[in-house]
């Protein structure tokens, strides 16, 4: 961990602390400054654009994956990206819906969209006691996440992306090694799911700066698709042959890492039409070239 | 699941907007690689098309009214544009108004695709022959930096394939997509390789999923009486 980005994950994480961050207002004044360098760091990182507006930098990393076949490298490196601080709440997706008919709950086609879809709000344009409007939106496909990513001019995240982020702690970068922090993360997956749901951006931020990448809701990712590590019942899956000749159960990086086990079950479950509670997302933006070069050895 | 087949089938029917294959009508084209300029863009002009179609391909020139909303269940809605292994820019709509065979597949498949390959020509021996000349072959490629328009033409002669198959290529969004929407799950290893579901998708002539054949090697005569279903 080199001096300059600790400075930094300081820096962010006083911000973070310190600033107003409630859902519903628009994130954080304080983000676009928190991603400029200041002090011991700037002289040595003279080229970085601020992070947009509610969004935090993620520097260069690697992901390391929880299954993996004999073919795949053990660590993924990650580029530098910039994350949504916070998942999208249904105060945002409420606009998006209202500026884009086509993904409203009376309008989408059964190939976009479960019959779920945005389940918890009173109506079409209307939020209701059952989907606060600072609260994470739920029960969205994959679909519609993508095209609310796409208006903002973002994107979903990918799941190397996401893994990278959520496995750094509150304080250190490794959040395994950091005492308290998978606690946390199990006594989340112990708790039953408060309805409604508490606003967005509450929780502990991590040394990123992004909150609630654990314990409010599940996240879409782009490619949730690539988590065929059980293969599918129907036995179609082209992996099994490569990944079940014993290599399959033995290659787990970390068998404690129990919430790491639930997240890949859970996205080896899905399909990119069902929108069920529980699973909401926030967007990423990959850095112009010039911002993502700094952060390179 | 078949009664909801027949039902959606004959309200089609019904509505006038699709005819059966055989039925000798103003023409759109299909995107046959061979074909000249055959991709039928939406709202195109038909005419010019056909003259420079093969006369072999009766089964080519069907009907299609473009103006005819999609179904909400076709998946011809994705707006995505693709390029076929004739290097020919292709909207999914213009597979409209015949039955298809869709897969996914890469050509530098060492394993699972020349078997989906083989999984495709036994379903079509398996059709009656009517049925069989109004099927439209796609497969799509996962492989968007390697199979170019001239290595997916590489693969059709490879592996011998007629102008009833297409071929076709686009950037990863599209490809991750169409992908989602099929059920499909891939994902490619250090090696460049391409794990992937092995599923075969059978669409109507709306572009709507009537059946899905999953695995290799299996029982096609499903796959086969769900496709002579909806070519009737």
């Amino acid at each position: 961990m080199k001096p300059p980005a600790c400075a930094l994950f300081v820096a962010l994480t006083l911000v973070v602390t310190g600033g107003v961050v409630r859902g519903g207002e628009n994130l954080p004044a304080g983000f676009p400054g928190a991603a400029t360098p200041s002090g011991p760091a700037a002289s040595s990182e003279p080229v970085r654009p601020a992070a947009p507006a509610g969004m935090v930098r993620v520097p260069v990393g690697a992901y390391v994956p929880l299954l993996r076949t004999k073919d795949e490298p053990e660590r993924v490196p990650v580029a530098a990206f910039w994350l949504d601080a916070r998942p999208v709440t249904n105060g945002e997706f409420l606009e998006f819906v209202r500026a884009h008919p086509q993904w409203r709950r009376s309008r989408i086609g059964p190939l976009f969209a479960d019959r779920g879809y945005l389940g918890d709000w009173a109506g079409d344009l209307e939020l209701g006691a059952g989907a606060p409007a600072e609260a994470p939106v739920v029960r969205v496909s994959w679909f519609a996440a993508r095209a609310f990513a796409k208006v903002q001019g973002k994107r979903l995240p990918t799941t190397a992306e996401w893994e990278r982020t959520a496995a750094a702690g509150f304080t250190t970068p490794v959040g395994a090694s950091e005492p308290g922090f998978s606690a946390a993360l199990l006594a989340w997956l112990m708790r039953p799911t408060p309805s409604p749901l508490p606003a967005a951006g509450s929780g502990r931020p991590n040394v990123h700066g992004a909150r609630d990448l654990h314990g409010l809701v599940w996240e879409w990712v782009e490619d949730f698709n690539t988590a065929m590590t059980t293969g599918e019942s129907r036995a179609d899956t082209g992996l099994e042959r490569n990944l079940f000749c014993g290599a399959g159960a033995a290659s787990a990086r970390d068998l404690t890492d129990y919430p790491a086990f639930m997240r890949a079950a859970m996205r080896s479950s899905l399909r990119a039409s069902y929108a069920v509670p529980n699973v909401g997302f926030r967007c990423a933006r990959s850095l112009p070239a010039a911002a993502a070069a700094p952060d390179l050895p | 699941m078949k009664t909801k087949l027949i039902l959606v089938l004959s309200a089609l029917l019904a509505a006038g907007g699709v005819r059966g294959a055989d039925t000798p009508a103003p023409v759109a084209c299909c995107p046959a690689p061979e074909a000249g300029p055959a991709v039928a863009a939406k709202g195109a002009a038909p005419a010019a098309c056909c003259a420079e179609m093969k006369p072999a391909a009766p089964a080519c020139c069907v009907e299609v009214k473009p103006a005819a909303p999609l179904t909400a269940r076709s998946i011809y809605q994705l707006e995505s544009t693709w390029t076929s292994d004739a290097g020919k820019a292709v909207a999914l709509t213009s597979f409209r108004g015949r039955p298809v065979v869709l897969a996914m597949f890469f050509a530098s498949c060492e394993y699972a695709c020349p078997v989906i390959v083989n999984d495709i020509q036994r379903l079509r021996a398996a059709l009656p022959e009517a049925v069989r000349a109004s099927t439209q072959i796609v497969l799509v490629t996962f492989d968007t930096v390697r199979d170019t328009p001239a290595a997916l033409r590489a693969f059709r002669a490879r592996m011998s394939l007629d102008a009833n198959w297409t071929l076709l290529r686009a950037d990863e969004g599209a490809v991750q997509e169409l992908a989602m929407l099929l059920g499909v799950k891939f994902k490619q290893d250090a090696r460049g390789q391409f794990a992937h579901s092995n599923l075969l998708t059978l669409l109507n002539a709306e572009g709507e999923i009537v059946h899905q054949h999953a695995g290799l090697n299996g029982d096609i005569s499903e796959a086969a009486r769900a496709l002579a279903l909806v070519a009737k």
